[in-house]
């Protein structure tokens, strides 16, 4: 006899809106449905009313955590639309910010499945590690997320050259703790227990399914967006493809922890080449037309499409981030596995959402009122007087 | 960067001849209109022939009718090929390409819930994303008077 199970609406371990329904069989999963939709914002239609400037800031808003994606492969696509030739230096700056958003979506990740297997000290180690990384992007951009960085033609912003050594110095302790950390997780045979074996995705299905990113690699499906169309700087640097042959949940975690040190490679060899000049091919007008860009964001590849009537706003934006096609890669994943390993499962594919705060007490005429250090003591204060209470 | 080879247009301007229409732009992109009855199988041929990889669909309403345009990305040849087709108002249907490729379901569904448009033999042909309580015959993005 078969049960249903409904997960959510919201998932339990995630904090975000979704709702499957599990179909079991005493403790074995034999079917799965998905009701999407819960935040969903119009944003294609929204698209339609704005300019194209105002749209890079639209989609930059789709995730915080690919927000550079999403904005570069808007980009992409109206420059597809103008033909114009982006400036050298602007390709490397762009590069750099993607790379970098790359190493803090895989740290995040890394923390969250320690988070769900209940392993708590990679969950810490992880998000720790990830830390210094914004310190870099908010260095170079000004946000740690939604960086403003990228715009049709160029970026936004040029950036001294002083912040680079900087910049390096946190890429390689970034390294050595990245080093450490695979080292410690692929040694556990606790997690190599969660993991190895659980949740087959074979090949064929991740064709059939058009899976992307590390979901697709981790089932020896090479694809990747950076090698196959290149955009940025990446045909001129070194780095290489990961792939893995596992099809579980330990090829994808594998693949991401990989490919955070092709990641560092990358940003260190744009840095070292970073070329000068203009950082904008200043695109005035988009003519009529339509424009394809994909980009391979940190969960795989986002896709913009954009058709314009002549305007200084689309026609139609359509914009596809890559969850939504790795979300039916779920059902073929789950089937014959137990309800315990389901959540797991589910997370395999970095389900997307944005989670970004920060505190910062500001005063009137904009002083800041309380430094880190204050917060910190702040925090001692209220740990104490919950103690003395208790 | 590799030249673009165009391979794939070749084969499918010999393929479908005059059924296909082809536009190449300058960007690695080319742009294949189809007729309703070519549609299935120039799609599948994309994907079963070709190994197109399906990056999604874009439906969208324009005074012709409803346009489908579905995205295939030909990674060996960093290029996107992309094939169009236009369906007829008020009651756009097509063959649904989800039977032969399950990457094109969610998204027929998608266009389904806000374009109104019947994907027929469709394996799961429900809304996905408005609300549960959204009238049945209202599509977002149609833009009928």
């Amino acid at each position: 006899m078969t049960t249903t199970i409904p997960i959510g609406p919201f998932h339990p371990v995630l904090e975000e809106p979704e709702y499957i329904t599990l179909e079991v069989d005493g403790e074995t999963v034999i079917g799965a449905n998905f009701d999407l939709g819960r935040v969903h914002r119009g944003m294609e239609l929204l698209a339609q009313e704005k300019t194209y400037d105002q749209d890079i800031f639209l989609v930059e808003r789709i995730c915080g955590i690919c927000s550079a994606s999403h904005s570069w492969a808007a980009s992409l696509a109206i420059e597809d639309i103008v033909g114009c030739e982006v400036p050298a230096r602007a390709r490397y700056l762009r590069t750099i910010v993607h790379e970098l958003e790359r190493l803090h979506s895989h740290m995040l990740w890394v923390g969250l499945a320690g988070h769900i297997i209940g392993y708590w000290t990679v969950f810490m180690w992880g998000w720790k590690y990830r830390e210094p990384i914004l310190d870099a992007l908010e260095a170079i951009t000004g946000n740690r997320q939604h960086y403003a960085w990228y715009r049709p033609g160029g970026v936004r912003r040029d950036v001294p050259d002083e912040i680079w050594p900087n910049v390096l110095k946190i890429i390689e302790e970034f390294d050595r703790k990245t080093d450490m950390l695979t080292g410690a997780i692929l040694d556990d045979p606790v997690i190599l227990g969660r993991l190895r074996g659980v949740g087959i995705l074979t090949k064929e299905d991740a064709i059939a399914y058009g899976t992307l990113g590390p979901t697709a690699r981790g089932s020896g499906f090479d694809v990747d967006i950076r090698r196959d169309e290149p955009y940025g700087a990446y045909s001129e640097v070194d780095w290489d493809v990961i792939v893995q042959d596992g099809c579980d949940c330990l090829a994808v975690a594998v693949v991401r922890l990989l490919e955070m040190k092709e990641s560092v490679k990358i940003i260190r060899q744009c840095i070292e080449k970073l070329p000068g000049g203009p950082i904008d091919a200043e695109v005035r007008e988009v003519p009529r037309g339509e424009g394809c860009g994909h980009v391979e964001a940190p969960r795989g590849e986002s896709f913009h499409f954009i058709r314009s009537n002549g305007t200084n706003m689309p026609e139609r934006h359509k914009m596809r981030a890559p969850t939504f096609n790795n979300i039916p890669s779920f059902r073929p994943r789950i089937k014959g596995e137990t309800i315990s390993d389901a959540l797991l499962i589910f997370a395999v594919i970095d389900p997307c959402y944005s989670c970004t705060e920060r505190l910062a007490i500001v005063g009137p005429s904009g002083e800041k009122l309380a430094t880190s250090k204050d917060l910190l003591r702040l925090s001692h204060e209220k740990t104490e007087e919950l103690r003395k209470n208790s | 960067m590799r030249e673009w080879s165009k391979e794939v247009v070749e084969r499918l301007k010999a393929k479908f001849g005059d059924r296909v229409d082809i536009v190449e732009r300058s960007g690695r992109r080319a742009y294949v209109t189809v007729g309703n009855d070519d549609w299935i199988p120039v799609t599948r041929y994309m994907y079963e022939e070709e190994k197109g990889r399906l990056c999604t669909a874009s439906g969208s309403d324009r005074t012709t009718g409803v346009e489908l345009l579905y995205h295939f990305a030909v990674d060996r040849d960093g290029s996107v090929v992309n094939v169009r087709t236009t369906l007829a108002k008020p009651f756009p249907r097509v063959e649904s390409l989800a039977p032969y490729y399950p990457a094109a379901d969610f998204i027929e569904r998608e266009i389904f819930d806000f374009l109104g448009v019947e994907f027929v033999g469709h394996p799961d042909p429900r809304k996905i994303l408005s609300s549960h309580d959204r009238p049945a015959d209202f599509h977002p993005m149609r833009r009928d008077e």
